[in-house]
């Protein structure tokens, strides 16, 4: 991580906050993390910790009652750094980083392209904005990225509407679309989680081909660690607007400190080991935003809690690569030894 | 469906008091009339015949092409209708074209703007706009515009071939304006709640995510897609806009199919009565015809069996 030019994006100290009814709810409240060229970063963490309010924010994305608080969003693009913070919402500059430089994927294919519009359309609608090629050199490109996506008959299919694809092409359409300009990260928010187990397995495989061919980052929103094995170079582990452990996958999933991280994985049934395993499922529920418990977010739910968990914890860093926030993971730690 | 309201319609003209011989015949004379004199009449123009008779008798002819005459006139229907329509075809299109375009921008302007004064004070007018009744609006602006600031005149309507085509646009801006008013407001409504539905939804994100401009992102894929709903909507309330232009043509003496049917309807002129609401009802039978092809059009998914 010490190489700056592997770094593709980089965020610190990320706030974004959402304002309603008076209140404000600290959706991410201290992000930060960095993204390497060619890596997939895996965000992991339950409904509402904020995983899916980073990726939107980083494409500056945010609905009208939200905004950027505090913190740097730092993209590398060719050798000048742009802090995508300070531009305009839906600014020239921004447009110009959208679509191009960092795209994105959704979770609902069902719902993430217009019906009204043919498929071939709507990926032609971004290389008509960031590359220079005339009608006849977008069709072809059109064709040729439904083709490296595994699309069948794509001169065919390039003029159909979106209701008469599957789910899985769906969504298969989408990555195309996102990767027309080749961009330098693809954040994907959940791509998987409305598609079945088969088709998940083919999208993972289609977005780690086209990492290693156009070393592309990948940032992948989850919160199914069995994918987060299967594809992480890198995982941060989110509760409640904060990232309580990031590190290497080798880290974070062989040696978690982080009680929360501990937590959810033994709250995964492991394939092998029959059907009288041990599954611990994490009690209580994620605490109200509005009502937020002080100190440590995880401590009510935490077996280890202490008094010291009253004050949040400052970030550890164990080791190079591994980082924690909690008061007491020399505890876990030690284990690894 | 044309026969059935055919039917009910004639049923409707039975019911009422009168006939059309009692209408024909002035107050002064009706003292001095016999009762023969009266049979007489009422034989000739065959109104002594059962009413289930007289309704074949309707039918076959109507079937034929043939629309009989008016009663109170002795006129040829079709050549009364060859007047009437196009004047009223020529208010409510241009009422359509108005209200279609005006109801389309301000709604989508207004969902746009949500929350600000622009987005209120139209939410207010369209509130106003349906609620307050056509023929109020006509006698206001009547007053406002022809009266008062005399830019345009009452009412009435320039012949085809008397005038050219500019002379006869003052006279049609007033009645027309008040006929798409209702429609506007409806359709601005309409705009706005589906625009901001569409608004909502994910693909606008997706659109929005690959950097193009605001404009692109609204128009192209929030309003293509709202429009569907509209168009819609619009269709429906086309049969509205002729049932509004009864009233407006009376209100401006627009000498279209409206102001001939109310005095029909007065003069129990059933074969005149009979073709009219005929019409009325074909064109609401062809409106949603058009707008089914319209929303097919517009929508990919609702053409099936292409494939």
């Amino acid at each position: 991580m010490e190489d700056k030019n592997n770094i593709a994006l980089s965020v610190r100290d990320l706030k974004t906050f959402f304002y309603t009814n008076n209140r404000c709810n600290k959706a991410v409240n201290g992000v930060s993390f960095d993204v390497e060229k060619g890596k997939t970063l895996c965000i992991v963490g339950e409904s509402g910790c904020g995983k899916s309010v980073t990726a939107a924010t980083i494409m500056q994305l945010l609905p009208t009652l939200s905004r950027i608080e505090e913190g740097e969003i730092k993209f590398q693009k060719d050798d000048k750094i742009i802090n995508i913070e300070k531009l305009e919402k839906n600014g020239k500059e921004m447009r110009e980083i959208r679509g191009s430089d960092i795209a994105m994927i959704f979770q609902d294919p069902m719902t993430a392209l217009n019906p009204v519009y043919t498929v071939g359309f709507q990926i032609s609608e971004n290389l008509k904005y960031h590359t220079n090629l005339n009608k006849k050199e977008i069709r072809e490109k059109c064709i040729s990225l439904l083709n490296d996506m595994g699309i069948p008959l794509p001169e065919k299919r390039v003029d159909e509407y979106p209701h008469s694809y599957s789910g899985g092409m769906r969504q298969r359409a989408m990555i195309a679309m996102a990767m027309a300009c080749n961009p330098k990260i693809l954040i994907a928010d959940e791509p998987t989680t409305a598609l079945d187990v088969t088709i998940q397995a083919q999208i993972f495989e289609l977005m780690d081909k086209l990492k290693k061919e156009n070393d592309t980052a990948i940032i992948l929103i989850t919160h199914d660690m069995g994918v987060v094995a299967e594809l992480a170079d890198n995982v941060a582990v989110m509760y409640m607007g904060n990232i309580v452990e990031a590190g290497t996958a080798d880290d974070v999933l062989r040696r978690p400190t982080h009680p929360y991280t501990k937590a959810l994985l033994e709250s995964v049934p492991v394939l092998g080991r029959g059907k009288n395993q041990d599954i611990n499922p994490i009690k209580g529920s994620t605490p109200d935003p509005y009502n937020r418990p002080i100190g440590c977010q995880f401590a009510p739910r935490c077996n280890w809690q202490t008094e010291s968990c009253d004050v949040m914890p400052e970030i550890t860093q164990i080791n190079e690569t591994h980082q924690v926030r909690c008061h007491k993971y020399e505890q876990f730690f030690e284990k690894y030894k | 469906m044309l026969l059935v309201i055919s039917f009910l319609v004639y049923s409707g003209l039975e019911l009422s008091p009168g006939d059309a011989v009692s209408h024909m015949i002035s107050p002064e004379l009706a003292s001095t009339i016999t009762a023969e004199q009266l049979d007489a009449m009422r034989e000739a123009y065959g109104l002594n015949q059962s009413f289930l008779t007289r309704y074949w008798i309707w039918l076959t002819s109507m079937v034929q092409g043939d629309m009989g005459y008016s009663m109170a006139g002795g006129v040829a229907i079709s050549e009364i209708m060859v007047k009437t329509v196009p004047a009223t075809l020529e208010l409510s299109m241009v009422a359509l074209f108005f209200s279609t375009i005006l109801g389309c921008s301000l709604g989508v302007i207004s969902a746009l703007k949500r929350g600000s004064g622009t987005d209120n004070s139209l939410t207010v007018a369209g509130m106003a706009g349906v609620s307050i009744p056509e023929f109020f609006f006509g006698l206001v602006a009547i007053l406002l515009f022809a009266i008062e600031l005399k830019w345009l005149p009452v009412g009435g309507r320039l012949l085809p071939h008397y005038e050219t085509l500019w002379d006869r646009i003052p006279n049609i801006v007033l009645p027309s304006l008040v006929l798409a008013l209702m429609m506007t407001a409806g359709a601005m409504r309409y705009a706005r709640s589906s625009m901001l539905d569409v608004l909502a939804r994910e693909f606008i994100t997706t659109a929005r995510s690959k950097g193009m401009p605001e404009w692109r992102v609204n128009i192209l894929h929030g309003f293509r897609v709202a429009l569907t709903p509209v168009v819609v909507l619009i269709g429906f309330r086309l049969p509205l806009l002729i049932g509004g232009s009864t009233i407006i043509e009376q209100v401006y003496q627009w000498p279209g199919i409206g102001s001939m049917f109310i005095r029909s309807v007065r003069a129990s002129d059933y074969p005149l009565v009979m073709t009219i609401s005929l019409m009325y009802v074909f064109v609401v039978l062809t409106a949603s015809l058009i707008i089914d092809v319209l929303t097919a059009l517009i929508d990919p998914r609702v053409r099936l069996g292409k494939e």
